[in-house]
């Protein structure tokens, strides 16, 4: 029977952790979360790792395979090579609570900081906006929380410099775009969420397991509406020569 | 023999597009300050439509593309070199100010926007000139070749996320007024090619050159060009 090689990251928590080495059973269709629990329920039932729905609708399973981050529920075992030993490692931004679980508490802190959804002054009730409004917003709510794009982004990573990283900008983008919304989040990103840092690469984009166009539809816009804000010449020459800029 | 067994796998990797880029550069710059020429045969060159001295601000407009940015800071700075996160090992250790230092200067983009786009009637102007170059409309491969440049820069600037805020992008509402609609209607259409901008960055630049190749392969005597048509 053909077999799968694991290399598993194990950790209590607290110091480096090691590397273990796993061989499971094949089968077709096997994910890596297949995989994982396999061993989980067969080789070494002391790992740890997390998983709920399977069907890449949750995000809890996510993890860096082969060093990429991945969702382990929706990663074929095939698609990675037979020949190769597939390494699991936790999620490396954030703190390893043990094996492969890491705590992704600081996004729902820096989440609570984004400016919540404020109406239009003197909307009538009941509120009617039209689906091509709210497509973009849309787009953004699809975000299943998994964090790979967080975990992916080397500013988040490995520069201590503030910005909020990309899960945090769609969740603003998709309220700044909201044709009922009335503040100007695209200020506060670009002035305090450091949205500046962010260099456009892409690879928030390229791992999104739902597809979601960080880049394309929310990072760029939100910068060129800050652009309109703070990199205009005209303007700021006009509020130079007015004095406001002093 | 297939295309992709010809091709060595090195000139696959994610970052052919920075190389190829540097090469097309390299060869612009050769062909302009080692072998200026204007143009051949009713054929004006591209590099000098409308003049050549307004080169740097097309190139500035190039270097702070979104589609070109992800290029150079991947594959020059290495921030990061790749998507994949063990590659990057010591990257906490270097420096790092992304757009908020001297890459702030990418928030120009825009005007530098304006004035490429400001240029391109001169290219289809170019197209014209190309196709009455005897007093008679005369339909020649050239044309087709300065045609197929033309509308490949077009569109690569008509695809430009600058663009797309302009458009429709800086709105919350397509649906409020007569011109936000309009607008709306504008920038599905835009999205659309903005998710081809990068594609359309490179090819737009590979004709350029091509177009300007071909033009000296003329003026060297090469018989390539051959008409078409004559009304």
């Amino acid at each position: 029977m053909e077999k799968v090689r694991l290399t598993v990251y194990r950790s209590s928590g607290e110091g480096r952790g090691r590397f273990q080495e796993f061989s499971v059973p094949f089968e077709e269709g096997m994910t890596v979360l297949g995989a994982m629990r396999y061993v989980e329920q067969n080789l070494d039932t002391t790992l740890a790792v997390r998983w709920n729905c399977k069907a890449a609708r949750c995000g809890s399973c996510a993890a860096e395979i082969n060093e990429r981050p991945a969702l382990m529920c929706k990663t074929r075992v095939e698609s990675l090579g037979m020949d190769s030993t597939i390494t699991v490692t936790p999620m490396k931004a954030y703190p390893n609570v043990r094996d492969l679980v890491s705590d992704p508490t600081e996004n729902f802190d820096i989440s609570g900081r984004i400016p919540a959804f404020k109406p239009k002054k003197g909307l009538k009730k009941p509120w009617v906006f039209y689906e091509r409004d709210v497509e973009r917003s849309q787009e953004f709510r699809r975000c299943i929380e998994c964090f790979l794009c967080q975990d992916t982004c080397h500013v988040v990573r490995e520069h201590k410099s503030g910005y909020v990283g990309p899960r945090h900008v769609i969740e603003a983008a998709a309220l700044d775009m909201h044709p009922m919304d009335a503040l100007k989040r695209h200020v506060y990103l670009n002035r305090e969420a450091g949205l500046g840092f962010c260099n456009i690469t892409k690879c928030c984009q390229d791992v999104c397991p739902e597809h979601i166009r960080i880049t394309d539809n929310a990072i760029i816009p939100e910068k060129e509406r800050g652009a309109d804000v703070f990199y205009d010449p005209l303007v700021y020459a006009i509020k130079r020569l007015k004095g406001e800029n002093k | 023999m297939s295309l992709k067994k010809i091709i060595p796998p090195e000139f696959l990797e994610p970052n052919w597009r920075l190389w190829s880029f540097v090469l097309l550069i390299a060869l612009g710059i050769l062909a302009l300050f080692a072998f200026p020429m204007k143009g051949y045969d009713g054929y004006i060159d591209p590099f000098y439509s409308p003049t050549v001295v307004i080169l740097p601000l097309i190139g500035l407009f190039r270097l702070t593309c979104y589609a070109f940015r992800k290029y150079y800071h991947r594959h020059l700075f290495g921030h990061p070199p790749g998507c994949s996160v063990s590659e990057r090992l010591n990257e906490a250790k270097r420096a790092y100010s992304g757009e908020t230092g001297f890459f702030r200067v990418e928030n120009l983009h825009r005007y530098f926007m304006y004035f490429s786009a400001a240029i391109l009637p001169f290219f289809f102007y170019d197209f014209y000139l190309s196709l009455f170059w005897q007093h008679s409309l005369a339909l020649r491969f050239g044309s087709l070749f300065m045609l197929a440049d033309t509308l490949a820069v077009t569109i690569w600037v008509f695809s430009c996320h600058s663009v797309r805020h302009i458009i429709g992008g800086r709105l919350d509402c397509f649906s409020c007024t007569f011109a936000s609609r309009l607008g709306g209607s504008v920038f599905k259409f835009q999205s659309r090619l903005n998710a081809r901008h990068e594609a359309l960055a490179w090819a737009s630049l590979a004709l350029i050159i091509a177009a300007d190749l071909y033009i000296r392969a003329l003026a060297a005597g090469l018989p390539l060009d051959f008409t078409i048509l004559v009304l």
